[in-house]
């Protein structure tokens, strides 16, 4: 067993790379992932994420470097990192058509070690726990996406392992779905107790389940940290629209070293200390009429967009 | 799971029942899986139960043919005995699993992949390999098309997928193709009567050896086809087609108008397979009828093909399969 983890990381990595052929996966990628619950792997489409947890559960061998998932060595002692690893993969999974819920998931609780007698009175609660109890003797072939989405949260919850590792579970999901799935993923840290790496494109996917997360970009960490902290950069501007001399306007506020720009019809000032006042004090000095005046604050989606933006040009 | 709290309690706020902690061993996860994929491959189709039963119906058919005429042919042919006629039908029955071109017959000369009574069995290999392609060829190719194999590397090695696919097959072989003339050969056992147990074990040895190649060698060609293609439709037509045409077409390859047959024979699967029952039995002379041109294979005379080269081709059939498989499962599944 691996003991040069820390006892408080769930998850470790060092260097850990993963490249098919001359494509990268994952370069270089060493985090410690903390037990507090929740934990976001975020990053767009491509960015390294489903890669990492393949080479955690030991579906991909990485190309270097090393991991341990509970103190055990992804390369070495890859059953026991199995045992406690529930996935929900990313594709979409038809599953076995003409096979009820509940023999599935039985099933797949089987392959985990479970007894027959076992793998079915868990199969039986994780489906009632997802909330399929009532159709868990109904053919799979006849679930609906979201449904479906739910089965492999059963199958993920099984074998009762510590950790689950959801990758786009809401994908193809209806807001009504969505909400349900990100409510079960929730209540799984808080009722259950598993710790949650929840893996998504969608910022508030990542931001509604959990309050610490890794922000991938091109197989690298950007980011990692808690949400709060990682979006306290965030920028907000004040939106206005004049009447009047603008660039009489715009020089009184630049004169007094406020940042300020012309933006889709709208002039936005970024927001400091009394920002407000200058703002009226340079309309009287210039002479012009404000028309409109309001805040904008950028949204989470902003921000990040803007984090890839500039550690992508710093990595270039 | 919260072990704070007791078992009744946790049942009610979770209505969940606690995880004993037990985990079984891999043998057990192999042999769990290979069940439940064999036993859902048989509940999902009608057409192999029904195959099946004309199986069981045909053995049936034969075990009351020969019961029945039993003390006429023993008053017939007075050099024949019981045990010569279990010997006889039981071996020819299991030739008939494979013999479904090509007819073959020992030194003895009883009649190859017919009954010295001239009851034909023959046709038997037909069904038999629309059973397997049936049962096999949606193996791996439905976890593809069905993106179920991510779920399953999630939870398993790739070995042991691989294992438990095999071990699927193999289980289907020893319930639909050996088991049932295991039993055969106690019905017969039993019936004829007056027979030594000793004297004809070498037969339900010969029986049990050789449905177990038939298994494997179906096994690795149907599975190496269901892991290239993720429609098992595909994957099948591509195995029967192969097996097929290739026992229409090798034959006359090989045909070589009289004296030693062609190597093109080796590339025969089914031939090869049938001749391996010969050699388990020690018969090395064998008559074998080429699209009507009789020709005398010897495989012992260091000329043309030999017994090594027969069973040799089989092993490398296996072998091959099972590389394919690995190589599909390792390799491209796992990009």
């Amino acid at each position: 067993m691996g003991q040069q983890m820390e006892i408080n990381d769930i998850i470790t990595t060092r260097n850990l790379s993963k490249y098919y052929g001359q494509i990268k996966g994952i370069d270089d990628v060493s985090i410690k992932i903390p037990a507090i619950g929740g934990i976001g792997f975020l990053g767009p489409n491509g960015a390294g994420k489903t890669t990492l947890i393949r080479t955690l559960l030991g579906i991909i061998r990485p190309t270097r470097g090393e991991a341990y998932v509970l103190n055990y060595n992804v390369k070495t002692e890859i059953n026991h990192v199995r045992d406690r690893i529930g996935y929900i993969p990313e594709y979409n999974t038809t599953f076995i058509p003409d096979m009820t819920a509940m023999k599935f998931v039985a099933f797949c609780g089987r392959m985990n070690g479970l007894s027959t007698i076992e793998s079915k009175q868990r199969a039986s609660d994780s489906l009632y726990y997802v909330g399929l109890g009532e159709e868990r003797y109904r053919k799979l072939g006849t679930f609906s996406l979201g449904m479906k989405q739910k089965v492999k949260l059963a199958v993920a919850l099984v074998h009762d392992p510590e950790i689950i590792i959801a990758d786009e579970p809401t994908n193809g999901l209806d807001p009504n779905g969505r909400n349900q799935m990100l409510e079960l993923i929730r209540n799984l840290q808080t009722d259950q107790h598993k710790h949650v790496i929840l893996s998504s494109h969608l910022l508030r996917d990542v931001e509604q389940t959990t309050n610490y997360a890794f922000v991938f970009s091109n197989g690298h960490i950007l980011a990692q940290g808690r949400i709060k902290d990682l979006t306290s950069a965030k920028v907000s501007t004040i939106s206005l629209r004049i009447k009047g001399d603008e660039s009489k306007f715009l020089d009184e506020m630049r004169n007094k070293g406020f940042e300020i720009w012309q933006e889709r019809g709208y002039i936005e000032v970024k927001k400091t200390n009394d920002t407000e006042k200058a703002i009226f004090k340079a309309a009287v000095n210039s002479k012009v009429e404000i028309r409109y005046l309001g805040s904008r604050s950028s949204s989470l989606e902003d921000v990040f967009v803007s984090l890839f933006k500039n550690k992508e040009e710093a990595i270039q | 799971m919260n072990e704070r709290i007791t078992n009744d309690a946790y049942v009610r706020k979770f209505s969940f029942r606690p995880f004993t902690g037990i985990r079984k061993g891999r043998l057990y996860r192999l042999w769990s899986i290979s069940w439940q994929w064999w036993a859902h491959e048989w509940d999902r189709s009608r057409a192999v139960k029904i195959l099946f039963g004309f199986q069981i119906f045909t053995l049936v058919i034969t075990n009351l043919f020969l019961l029945v005429m039993k003390d006429f042919m023993l008053l017939g042919d007075p050099t024949l005995t019981t045990t010569k006629m279990l010997e006889n039908t039981l071996i020819e029955l299991v030739r008939g699993l494979v013999s479904f071109q090509t007819s073959i017959s020992g030194e003895g000369g009883n009649g190859g992949d017919e009954m010295d009574f001239g009851f034909t069995i023959g046709g038997m290999s037909f069904f038999i390999l629309i059973l397997c392609v049936l049962i096999g060829s949606g193996l791996i190719s439905d976890d593809m098309s069905n993106k179920t194999n991510e779920i399953y590397y999630s939870k398993l090695e790739k070995h042991e997928y691989i294992l438990g696919k095999f071990g699927a097959f193999f289980l289907f072989g020893n319930i639909i193709i050996t088991l049932p003339y295991v039993l055969e050969f106690f019905l017969l056992f039993i019936g004829l009567g007056g027979i030594d147990f000793i004297q004809v074990l070498p037969i339900l040895v010969h029986v049990i050896v050789f449905t177990e190649l038939i298994s494997l060698t179906y096994a690795s060609i149907i599975l190496a086809f269901s892991s290239m293609s993720s429609r098992r439709l595909y994957a099948g037509l591509a195995v029967f087609m192969l097996i097929f045409l290739l026992s229409m077409i090798i034959p006359f390859l090989a045909n070589t108008g009289g004296g030693e047959v062609g190597f093109q024979l080796l590339f025969d699967v089914l031939t090869m397979l049938l001749l391996s029952s010969y050699i388990l039995n020690g018969e090395t002379l064998i008559e074998i009828d080429l699209l009507g041109r009789e020709h005398l294979l010897d495989l012992a005379d260091g000329v043309g093909i030999e017994s090594w080269a027969v069973l040799g081709i089989i092993g490398l059939y296996i072998i091959l399969g099972l590389l394919l498989v690995i190589f599909q499962v390792y390799r491209r599944h796992s990009n």
